[in-house]
């Protein structure tokens, strides 16, 4: 039982942990909760099951097309949104509120073309799965995982082995230096919500691999993401991993003693105690949480 | 006549919410995601009250506001300690927890499936048993929270709120209590968003979990900002627009799943194009998040 919970934590945590990084990349450089991830997620999800069911592509094809468009979305967010606010000199706050407004409209849309009942990309039967350690793990199941550890992998390689990765972690740093120095902020922001959303799409193309979709599931993988970007504090890709594993196996633990009505609460309780003491998460540098 | 008359009072109920959300947002530059789960709290104590007490209506809605003072203690208490977008989001979780609560505490709330059969008041004998009379109480407790909210930030109280908005270390340094007044304003606040939830509760004579989601809050937020953050009439302008506008809708001939679905996209493109073009809102002339 217990050791199923863990593994069963596991699981939803690579999806949160794919999240997190995205949200958290996006938020290094611009220094405002991008809600409108939740949508961009949901989006990917209903981008894949278009695909395969309308096009009918095949689900590699259909993936990578479904991914291609939600990079496309992220970036056109940004450009036709965002970047007008930038150059206002916008607070942070209206950018959250513009953003919240993003995601609502791109969540009625999907709620209006696809209805509201249940969709699915799963495939064949339900297999049994292997038992590892008293715990059943489908094969998909493990492909979930491994995807989302060779994209953490990728993305920390693209940040510390490119020169694209340096110049973002420059802006991330300091954007009025960078911009001294002649980087072009800008592009730097659009092509981080590009790649930001990729990871979003993955997260959410494998979470459907294993679950059904509904219009609404973005908000609950934001809502995890945000959480999970906090917990394993912002900037970093371990950080990303280990809050998503953490708040992947609170969920699924919380569990064990409550009933799983309680499992946004307990979350949430979760992070509410981490804001209060130790508000840089686990490995986080400290950021404006706590200044004036 | 009738359905005129149950716009005018979802316009009253929503005005009560907007004003006092934007005593905490537009003049105290708080944004609060937790406004519905204190609309919550008074709809489901004058809920519960009603049907398992018999309470007197105004005795429930002073308990009411005053359980939604003290919860916002707990919740301000540590949120406040946070800033900026990090206090946005502690306010979200603590909607999502009191949002959990309506709708897991099976014995008290009965969760999902809500409180029926809650009886219209009776105010010394009196009672709306009509929309139209319910209009006068919705009418008088829509102006008693202007009345409170107008009463406040044109006090010597509400400049120090505008002081924090505006500079917080400047407002600390001139010798005022910043974290006091922010808590003192945040209790308000919740207090007067319980009393549009007693009325609510008694009005549509149900309280379920889905009238007090995150969506409601944002909603409300949406109003103040459409009308105008930090305006005397703007919160009022608001909740008419977001409360009629959709009405609209109906008339259209649409399945209600689709209405519903538009509503929610006319309300988070009002606010893309809001936070684009004029932060200020259609009256305000405080430009939010300056």
């Amino acid at each position: 039982m217990l050791s199923q919970l863990v593994l069963n934590g596991i699981i939803a945590g690579s999806a949160y942990a794919l999240l997190a990084l995205g949200f958290g990349l996006i938020y290094s450089v611009t220094r405002f909760f991008h809600f409108a991830h939740g949508g961009v997620y949901t989006f990917a999800a209903y981008g894949t099951f278009f695909a395969v069911t309308q096009l009918g592509l095949s689900l590699p094809g259909a993936i990578i097309f479904s991914i291609t468009l939600s990079a496309a979305l992220g970036a056109a967010i940004d450009f036709s949104v965002y970047r007008p606010l930038r150059i206002r000199k916008a607070q942070s706050t209206v950018f959250l509120l513009a953003s919240l407004g993003l995601f609502i409209i791109i969540q009625n849309f999907i709620s209006i073309l696809f209805g509201d009942d249940t969709k699915s990309i799963r495939r064949g039967l339900v297999s049994e799965g292997l038992l590892v350690l008293g715990a059943r793990i489908t094969p998909i199941q493990i492909v979930i995982v491994a995807a989302s550890a060779g994209f953490c992998f990728l993305t920390w390689l693209a940040l510390h082995a490119t020169t694209m990765g340096r110049v973002v972690r420059a802006v991330s740093n300091d954007a009025e230096l960078a911009r001294v120095v002649g980087v072009n902020s800008d592009r730097v922001v659009v092509s981080v919500f590009a790649i930001g959303s990729v990871l979003a799409g993955v997260a959410a193309i494998i979470r459907s691999l294993d679950s059904d979709m509904t219009p609404t599931i973005g908000f609950e993988a934001l809502l995890m993401g945000v959480v999970a970007m906090i917990i394993g504090g912002v900037g970093s890709v371990s950080g990303a991993l280990l809050g998503g594993l953490f708040v992947g196996l609170v969920r699924n633990l919380g569990v064990w003693k409550l009933p799983t009505e309680w499992q946004d609460a307990i979350v949430f309780v979760v992070l509410i105690a981490f804001l209060l003491l130790r508000p840089q998460g686990f490995l986080g540098r400290r950021l404006r949480s706590s200044s004036i | 006549m009738e359905y005129i008359f149950h716009i005018i009072i979802l316009v009253l109920v929503y005005t009560i919410l907007a004003v006092s959300l934007d005593l905490l947002a537009g003049h105290t530059g708080l944004l609060s995601i937790a406004h519905a789960a204190f609309y919550g709290l008074g709809a489901y104590t004058a809920a519960l009250l009603a049907v398992e007490c018999g309470t007197p209506f105004f005795v429930a809605v002073l308990i009411g506001m005053s359980i939604a003072a003290v919860v916002s203690f707990c919740v301000s208490l540590p949120s406040l300690r946070l800033h900026d977008d990090y206090f946005v989001i502690a306010t979200f979780g603590f909607q999502i927890i009191i949002f959990s609560v309506f709708n897991n505490w099976m014995n008290l709330t009965r969760g999902p499936f809500g409180i029926p059969g809650i009886p219209r008041p009776v105010i010394f004998g009196w009672s709306p048993e009509s929309n139209g009379t319910f209009l006068l109480l919705a009418a008088l407790f829509a102006a008693f929270a202007y009345a409170v909210v107008n009463r406040i930030v044109t006090s010597p109280y509400g400049r120090v709120l505008r002081a924090i908005r505006e500079d917080e270390l400047f407002t600390r340094a001139v010798g005022k209590s910043v974290f006091r007044f922010k808590i003192m304003t945040f209790a308000i606040s919740a207090a007067l968003a319980a009393s549009a939830g007693c009325l609510y509760a008694h009005y549509v004579n149900y309280v379920g979990p889905t009238s007090f989601t995150v969506t409601e809050s944002i909603l409300v937020i949406s109003m103040v900002i459409i009308g105008g953050a930090g305006s005397r009439w703007g919160p009022l302008l608001g909740a008419t627009i977001l409360v009629t506008l959709p009405e609209m809708l109906r008339f259209l001939g649409l399945p209600s799943s689709t209405a519903a679905n538009l509503r929610q996209i006319i309300y988070g493109t009002l606010l893309v194009i809001l936070m684009m073009v004029r932060p200020r809102g259609l009256v305000g002339k405080y430009d939010f998040g300056r």
